[in-house]
């Protein structure tokens, strides 16, 4: 039943669309029926060319009808598309079978966009294909938001990698002007004091436009510029044609804008997540006009990118900051915690020096001179002296405020020197100091002065931890091994241990288990660790005490200390 | 002053124990040299020894421990404790022990020639 329904509703259509075809007022009728569709619609002969068009159609070329006949639809086709085209069109006039491809269209203004076609075949009485039915949709502005999207992800997860702002910067103007019109963007930052503009990216702005761009050092007021209207009001601003402009003629900026080519801006603030302005973005534009609603979009979200990664920056950059100043203070504190044995290591050499003084003179001044023994004790004062002044050395490069250095360096003699001052320190605890260091430990790259800060945390804490230990030596074992492509440091005691429950916090800033701990040293000395690429541990031992180790790579990949 | 009257000195540093008997020898006194209360206890001549000049902080047996050492031992040598360490706590406690003396490194010859005299005053009395 349904079938038959269906074929007397087939055949009708049919008599229809040939009644149609025939008809002297069809194309009256074609357009009565289709000028209100935002799509191109039109009736094109199995030649290519072009017999009856909607308004959308002659609004996105440009042209008049009369004008349009002469033409063939390839004429506005993409080159790279037009083989695609073709061949879909010449398979289809053959198997009359409908069709559907995407293609580039060239606009009225010369600008190509996307477009999806289909065709549909319109036939007369003897089943000849007359007409071919054509739809075109623009997806355009989809694509471009599919790219859009696309971009937006690389650039967040550049952010995300911590990548320099400028970069970042970069990747997102070269993202706009990719996805835009042609155009040129540029993105100002405000300075920490909020009342002028920085350079942040203008990756393509006409070179010599870019280097005086005059807005950049001004005040973020209205007088500066567009950028500088939009900073202060909050706003974006849209001059759309900088010709009719007549603002911001004094300081200069208009006629320098126009004599590099640039006729039309658009600026918008870029917020914080507190709604204060931290920059602006700004696309200009060759010719006037004024942006569409996917361009007022495009901005929107590149803004509020460009506001993320802003503002990561400057939590990073706060950040780091509040890291070195932990190191020093820590630094400082160890220091503190170690007057007594520096007074011991610089004691130990002025003594000598005092001592042999004193006894040179008593020499010199004996009938006769003893010119021999003098000689001896001077010699002896100058090697102490120096060995005073290696002493200080050492310690002004352990608790100099100075930023990281990366150099190959010998784990061992990093050791030994931080060994050297401990030992008085360890002497006085009782400590056995017991040495397990490969003879064949390669080379590791790194800084000097935070790896002997870690190894001087963990000496101190595994001397700490067998305070009060009676009835075992105090061993201290200290072991450097290579092991694979890292370097191994073990400092192993035999001291109260830790709880295991306690194993994933021990590095945790401001987790402590000695009454008069911090518990900033091993947080720390993981940050330290970490910027090696290394990694650091903590296992309790079979027998009684815990071990903390750390490995750093012979080669890491960014080639050395980061913070 | 005592001529020949024998010191000893027990100091694992080295620059110590160069300087400070050839300062002692200019004086008139004769001198041995220990690395360790270790060394001391196994080489030192005790019935001869009228003073003796005792660092502190040592590897092994600390200068303390050797004093109360010699105490079991009822050998009554005056000692002289030396340290590196300038540590209020660490004077009384070497007073406490029943030394002569405590000197902060690095001392005066002055200081030391008091140290030694009194010392072998004492020495004399018992």
């Amino acid at each position: 039943m349904n079938s038959t329904v269906n074929e007397l509703s087939a055949a009708n259509e049919a008599l229809h669309a040939r009644w149609w075809l025939s008809s002297a007022g069809r194309e009256a009728h074609f357009r009565a029926i289709s000028d209100g569709i935002p799509e191109s619609l039109y009736l094109a002969t199995p030649s290519g060319a072009v017999e009856i068009v909607n308004r959308a159609f002659l609004d996105y070329f440009g042209v008049a009808i009369d004008t349009f006949k002469t033409r063939q639809l390839i004429d506005t086709v993409h080159p790279d598309d037009a083989a695609r085209f073709l061949a879909a069109w010449k398979e289809s006039n053959e198997t009359g079978q409908p069709y559907n491809v995407e293609v580039r269209r060239r606009r009225a203004d010369g600008q190509y966009r996307w477009f999806d076609l289909r065709g549909s075949p319109l036939r007369d009485h003897n089943e000849r294909i007359v007409y071919w039915f054509v739809l075109e949709r623009d997806f355009e502005d989809r694509k471009r938001t599919e790219a859009l999207s696309a971009g937006e992800k690389r650039v967040l997860e550049r952010v995300a990698q911590g990548e320099p702002l400028t970069v970042v910067l970069d990747a997102l103007c070269r993202l706009v002007e990719g996805i835009a019109d042609p155009c040129w963007c540029s993105i100002l930052l405000i300075d920490p004091s909020g009342t002028a503009f920085l350079h942040g990216a203008a990756p393509t702005l006409p070179r010599d436009y870019n280097e005086v761009e005059p807005q950049v050092g001004k005040l973020t007021d209205f007088k500066s510029g567009p950028c500088g209207l939009a900073a202060s009001t909050k706003q974006p601003v849209i001059v759309p044609d900088l010709v009719e402009e007549t603002r911001w003629d004094e300081n200069g900026w208009r006629s320098l804008a126009l004599k590099h080519g640039l006729r039309s801006v658009w600026t918008s603030p870029i917020l914080s997540r507190s709604e204060k302005v931290i920059g602006t973005f700004a696309i200009y534009h060759r010719a006037s006009g004024s942006p569409s609603q996917f361009q007022r979009d495009l901005i929107g979200r590149l803004t509020h990118i460009a506001s993320i990664a802003i503002e990561r920056t400057k939590a990073e950059e706060a950040l780091g900051k509040v890291r070195a100043d932990l190191m020093h203070m820590t630094r400082v504190m160890s220091l503190s915690a170690l007057t007594a044995s520096i007074a011991h290591e610089v004691n130990q050499p002025l003594s000598g020096i005092v001592t042999n003084a004193s006894t040179c003179l008593r020499m010199l001044s004996a009938e006769p001179p003893n010119v021999e023994g003098a000689s001896e004790t001077a010699r002896r004062m100058i090697r102490d002296g120096h060995r005073a002044a290696d002493v200080i050395q050492r310690l002004r490069d352990l608790f100099s405020k100075k930023g990281p250095v990366s150099q190959p360096l010998d784990l061992n003699d990093a050791t030994h020197e931080v060994l050297r001052l401990l030992t008085p320190d360890l002497q006085g605890n009782r400590v056995s100091l017991r040495l397990d260091l490969s003879s064949s430990l390669p080379l590791v790259f790194g800084d000097r002065v935070q790896l002997q800060q870690v190894i001087l945390n963990l000496v101190r804490n595994a001397s700490d931890a067998m305070n009060g230990i009676e009835g075992r030596v105090r061993t201290l074992t200290v072991t450097t091994k290579r092991i694979d492509d890292h370097v191994l440091l073990e400092v192993k005691d035999v001291g109260s241990g830790f709880e295991t429950q306690n194993a994933d916090q021990l590095f945790d800033s401001f987790f402590t288990t000695k009454s008069d701990g911090m518990g900033i040293g091993l947080s720390v000395s993981r940050s330290i660790i970490e910027s090696h690429e290394g990694q650091i541990w903590a296992t309790q031992n079979e027998g009684p005490g815990a071990t903390f180790s750390f490995s750093i790579p012979l080669t890491p990949k960014s080639n050395g200390a980061t913070t | 002053m005592t001529s020949r009257a024998l010191i000893s000195v027990v100091d694992d540093d080295e620059s110590v124990r160069e300087s400070l008997p050839d300062m002692l020898k200019e004086f008139g006194f004769a001198v041995q040299v220990f690395a360790s209360a270790e060394a001391f206890l196994a080489g030192a001549s005790f019935d001869t020894t009228q003073c003796l000049i005792l660092d502190i902080n040592l590897p092994g047996m600390n200068g303390f421990e050797l004093k109360r050492e010699l105490s079991r031992r009822d050998c009554s040598i005056p000692v002289i404790f030396i340290s590196a360490k300038t540590d209020a706590v660490i004077h009384a406690r070497a007073l406490a022990e029943g030394a002569v003396n405590c000197l902060s490194k690095p001392f005066s010859e002055a200081a030391l020639l008091d140290a030694v005299q009194s010392a072998l005053r004492i020495k004399k009395r018992i």
